[in-house]
């Protein structure tokens, strides 16, 4: 069990792998120097001694003096004060937040977003029958923060509490499970039987944070089972780390000296506390960051190679264009009730006209790599379910002259206005939402305007706050807009696949839907996505895949915009060094799930 | 008695030099015009730019060189047509907004001041209430929830909010110029409300609506730019506002990217203050208490005084001392000469 972090630390020789075309520019340059994976550490380093995991541009900082040396100061991830550590209410503060890191609470299983297996966690491994049910088996000598004893109640007991509150987001488990039993420390769990939705189930087990029977009893009969509304300013969990302060400016975790993982992790952090300071703005955090005085982050930086480019030893786990592995695809949703976007040739219309490149180079900073037309992210986790040729054979790219042309086959034409019509039905004006301040999507619509506008669609944007677009998308009331589904996780690409395109339970325009917003209906997709969710083996799962991927392209009930990483990962190594890149990939660059492994894996220069 | 004589004087020895200096232009007013002229030139000037606001001709905040001038905006436009087009639709719209509160301001005053009574008391409690309530308040929740934004349809949201100090401030003085004679002229000669509103108020207080408006054309330039900066702009237009909105979400300051955000603020700051200066130099033209002479002008103008009060002094002074010693006219006399050097003295140049 303890292979899955087995250590790499050999140095590269420069021919790396690179599964990402380099676009040419302003970037050659970062590229060249970045060529280099290993470096000899800055001026406090051990002389003569290669580093690994430092900045894209070579260099590593000489290290922080006195107590901060040993912290590992983190930000991203908390924006107010600290009010709630109760993981199940609404927004609790970090790290108790759902599936955030596993400093504090950790989860049964843990996904790496890389290589998409899914490593061992409070339960040391597990094992799926067929579709029908899943076993797990538990790590030896689990603690609590308080001392007791971590038993397989607490995980069936954290689980239950879906049932005594259907309101807790846990509760959907029990669509997806008929039932969960334990013995000893085997936990048995029967997959339901007509959803057969395996990879559904293990995404909860490698999400849910496991809390303590004793404490969550207390709070069921105190709350009069309103989980949701218990408020508390501790956080006891079995993670390495326990909740030491937290205030207006900032949440200290000090290390757990009796962590159980010790012997499975070889060893405790190797940092005395994670320190995570409040930040007002992204602006403020990005300026500490480039300054050193923060390690580690997950913030928006727009064109992080400047940083390097002026000598701070900054870091992303790729190397090259995009730097970050892809996670998420906002989608394009067009609504298949809206005359004009019914027809599915205006749609491939549509996902031919939109100039990707330009998104990707400057909504996303060139954080996205080629979009491909596939519900598939061809990269990392689920690369090996893509079936890479048909997608660029049968698919589309950025081509407006070819946009037009199926405009003209399908029988439109354009009118005295410039704006295409058949029939008196014109193709717009129609107007394109997504949240106001969701930065990145609110350019990229503004390109897929114009894009739209220059071939002779009428289309602008338009960004209400979150909830109205929210209810907007939901209840199907808009035309096109930018929205998520599921991001790179055990279940998908099958969840991306059920979000953009199932047709069970089709609700009516006005009501809520929680998939397929763009109520596309077709009579095969459902077959298919039962056959994909209750595939026996890999092989076949992917022919269900492709069979689906096939279907989305000749229906095109959405298209992907762009992708954007699960979380951004953007490190400093001016105090510690041996940050997961790709050369030195022995951890995937996250800080949920897997994520936790680098924080046994640092080194601190200096040192 | 002697004031009168002496500011006759006054007026009959300042000769008007030609029609333009009756107006008493100051310098002022030209810089003001000046720079509202240039803001409005470079606002056309986007016409015969080569290039297009929605033209990319570069990545992400390319820097200046390379035959931009000032670089590209974070969507690889160039920065300069982006600021053109953007103070033209700045312009429009706060022209179109200063005129629909210019237009109620003006229309609810005249009312409520010249007819008096219960409809004023109505109209002016109203107008206190929208006073009351903070306009960019008002504004951001109208925008919010305009299913979409155009810039005709900003325009009017700014100016159906900005119009109550206009309205309270015309009111003032249509009430006053209600209670002169040529009202109740006009009045018994039969005129309707609307013709007397017209033709025998509006014209005494149309100078201060003209300020009025120049000041709430560069409010609307200023409100259209925090409105657009919070994301609640004119869609698929560019704005100053707007631009700088972008220059904020791309975090422009903080990658040191200044041409996305510094031109904008520039134009926008140059642009209001034009504005406010044109509007505080109109503001001598029509109100003569607060007219200023050239200094040239004023130092013969108080040259003069001084000789004509020392010829008025000396013809006071053979008959006081031809007469017995009537010690009393002399304070009194030396008084009245000396205060138009006084006044003089104490003027600000």
């Amino acid at each position: 069990m303890t292979a899955q972090h087995s250590h790499r630390f050999s140095i590269s020789d420069g021919t790396t792998r690179r599964r990402f075309l380099a676009t040419t520019g302003t970037l050659g340059g970062a590229a060249a120097l970045a060529a280099c994976g290993g470096a000899t550490g800055g001026g406090g380093g051990d002389e003569g001694e290669e580093l690994v995991g430092v900045g894209n541009n070579g260099e590593a900082g000489t290290g922080r003096s006195g107590d901060a040396a040993d912290q590992l100061f983190i930000a991203g991830f908390q924006w107010s004060p600290p009010t709630n550590f109760n993981t199940f209410a609404g927004a609790p503060a970090w790290p108790a937040s759902s599936n955030v890191a596993q400093y504090v609470y950790e989860t049964l299983l843990r996904f790496d977003i890389v290589s998409g297996e899914l490593l061992p966690g409070l339960a040391a491994s597990y094992e799926v029958d067929g579709n029908e049910s899943i076993s797990l088996t538990l790590q030896d000598g689990i603690t609590w923060h308080d001392g007791s004893e971590f038993t397989a109640d607490d995980a069936l007991y954290t689980f239950e509490l879906g049932k005594i509150d259907p309101g807790l987001g846990v509760a959907s488990f029990w669509t997806e499970v008929d039932e969960m039993t334990a013995d000893g420390k085997t936990i048995s769990i029967a997959v339901n039987s007509e959803r057969k939705n395996v990879g559904a189930v293990l995404a909860q087990l490698a999400q849910q944070f496991i809390v303590p029977k004793a404490v969550f009893e207390k709070v069921v009969e105190e709350t009069d089972k309103n989980v949701a509304s218990w408020e508390t300013d501790e956080a006891i969990g079995t993670g390495p780390f326990t909740l030491e302060l937290a205030d207006q400016t900032q949440i200290i975790l000090a290390r757990n000296e009796d962590y159980w993982g010790a012997d499975f992790y070889g060893g405790l952090p190797k940092m005395s506390k994670i320190i995570h300071p409040i930040f007002k703005s992204n602006e403020d955090g990005n300026i500490k960051f480039q300054s050193g005085a923060l390690d580690v982050m997950q913030q928006f930086v727009p064109q992080i190679w400047k940083m390097w480019e002026s000598g701070k030893p900054v870091g992303t786990y790729l190397q090259e264009e995009p730097y970050f592995v892809p996670g998420s695809v906002p989608m394009f949703l067009m609504n298949a009730t809206t005359p004009g976007l019914d027809d599915p040739k205006v749609r491939k219309a549509l996902a031919y006209a939109v100039d990707y490149a330009s998104i990707a180079e400057t909504a996303m900073s060139g954080y996205s790599s080629q979009v491909l037309a596939s519900l598939i992210i061809p990269d990392g986790a689920e690369d090996q379910w893509l079936d890479r040729d048909k997608a660029t054979a049968d698919g589309w790219a950025y081509d407006a002259e070819k946009a037009e042309s199926l405009l003209q086959e399908a029988g439109y034409a354009k009118g005295d206005d410039g704006i295409y019509a058949k029939d008196g039905q014109k193709l717009g004006p129609w107007t394109m939402i997504t949240p106001q301040g969701w930065t990145d999507w609110n350019a990229a619509l503004k390109i897929v305007s114009k894009n739209f506008q220059d071939i002779g669609v009428d289309a602008s944007t338009n960004f209400p706050q979150q909830a109205q677009v929210t209810t907007a998308i939901q209840n199907g009331d808009f035309a096109m807009a930018c929205w998520y589904v599921a991001g790179t996780n055990p279940a998908t690409p099958w969840q991306r696949f059920s979000d953009v395109m199932s047709n069970v339970d089709m609700v009516e325009l006005g009501q809520t839907a929680y998939r397929n917003y763009g109520r596309w209906e077709n009579g095969e997709v459902n077959d298919l996505l039962e056959a994909a969710a209750a595939a026996p083996d890999d092989d076949s799962k992917k022919e269900a895949l492709t069979a689906l991927d096939t279907l989305y392209r000749a229906e095109v009930p959405a298209f992907p915009l762009m992708y954007r990483p699960d979380e951004f990962f953007e490190f400093n190594a001016s105090n510690w060094t041996n940050w997961p890149t790709e050369d030195n990939d022995y951890a995937p660059p996250m800080f949920r799930g897997a994520g936790n492994t680098w924080i046994f894996e640092l080194k601190k220069i200096g040192e | 008695m002697s004031t009168v004589n002496s500011s006759m004087a006054e007026e009959t020895a300042a000769p008007r030099a030609n029609t333009l200096r009756s107006f008493n232009f100051s310098a002022r007013f030209w810089v003001s015009l000046v720079i509202v002229a240039c803001v409005i030139l470079m606002s056309l000037a986007g016409f015969i730019y080569p290039t297009g606001p929605a033209e990319k001709v570069g990545s992400l905040y390319d820097p200046p060189g390379n035959g931009l001038l000032m670089g590209t905006d974070n969507f690889g436009h160039d920065v300069i047509a982006v600021l053109m087009a953007g103070t033209r639709t700045s312009l429009i719209i706060g022209l179109v907004a200063g005129i629909v509160a210019t237009t109620i301001g003006v229309g609810v005053g005249l009312l409520a001041g010249y007819v008096g009574g219960w409809f004023e008391e109505l109209l002016m409690g109203v107008t206190n209430v929208v006073l009351a309530i903070p306009a960019i308040v008002v504004l951001i929740l109208i925008s919010m929830s305009l299913p979409s934004s155009t810039i005709w349809s900003l325009a009017i949201v700014i100016g159906i909010t900005s119009w109550p100090w206009t309205a309270r401030a015309v009111r003032a003085q249509a009430s006053s110029v209600a209670t002169r004679e040529h009202i109740d002229v006009a009045r018994l000669s039969g005129v309707r409300l609307p013709g007397i509103l017209v033709k025998d108020v509006l014209p005494y207080i149309l100078s201060y609506a003209v300020m009025a408006f120049v000041l709430q054309v560069a409010g609307a330039i200023l409100a259209e730019a925090a409105l657009s900066m919070l994301g609640l702009g004119p869609s698929g237009v560019n704005s100053l506002g707007t631009q700088l909105h972008w220059a904020l979400a791309f975090q422009a300051v903080a990658s040191g990217a200044w041409w996305a955000f510094l031109p904008p603020t520039l134009v926008l700051t140059l642009v209001s203050f034009g504005f406010l200066l044109l509007q505080a130099s109109l503001d001598e033209v029509f109100n003569p208490r607060l007219r200023r002479g050239k200094r040239k002008q004023m130092k013969q103008a108080a040259a003069r005084r001084e000789e004509e009060a020392r010829l008025l002094a000396e013809q006071a002074a053979d008959p006081a001392a031809r007469a017995d010693p009537g010690a009393p006219a002399d304070p009194a006399a030396s008084g009245t000469h000396q205060h138009p050097e006084r006044s003089e003295a104490g003027d600000p140049v």
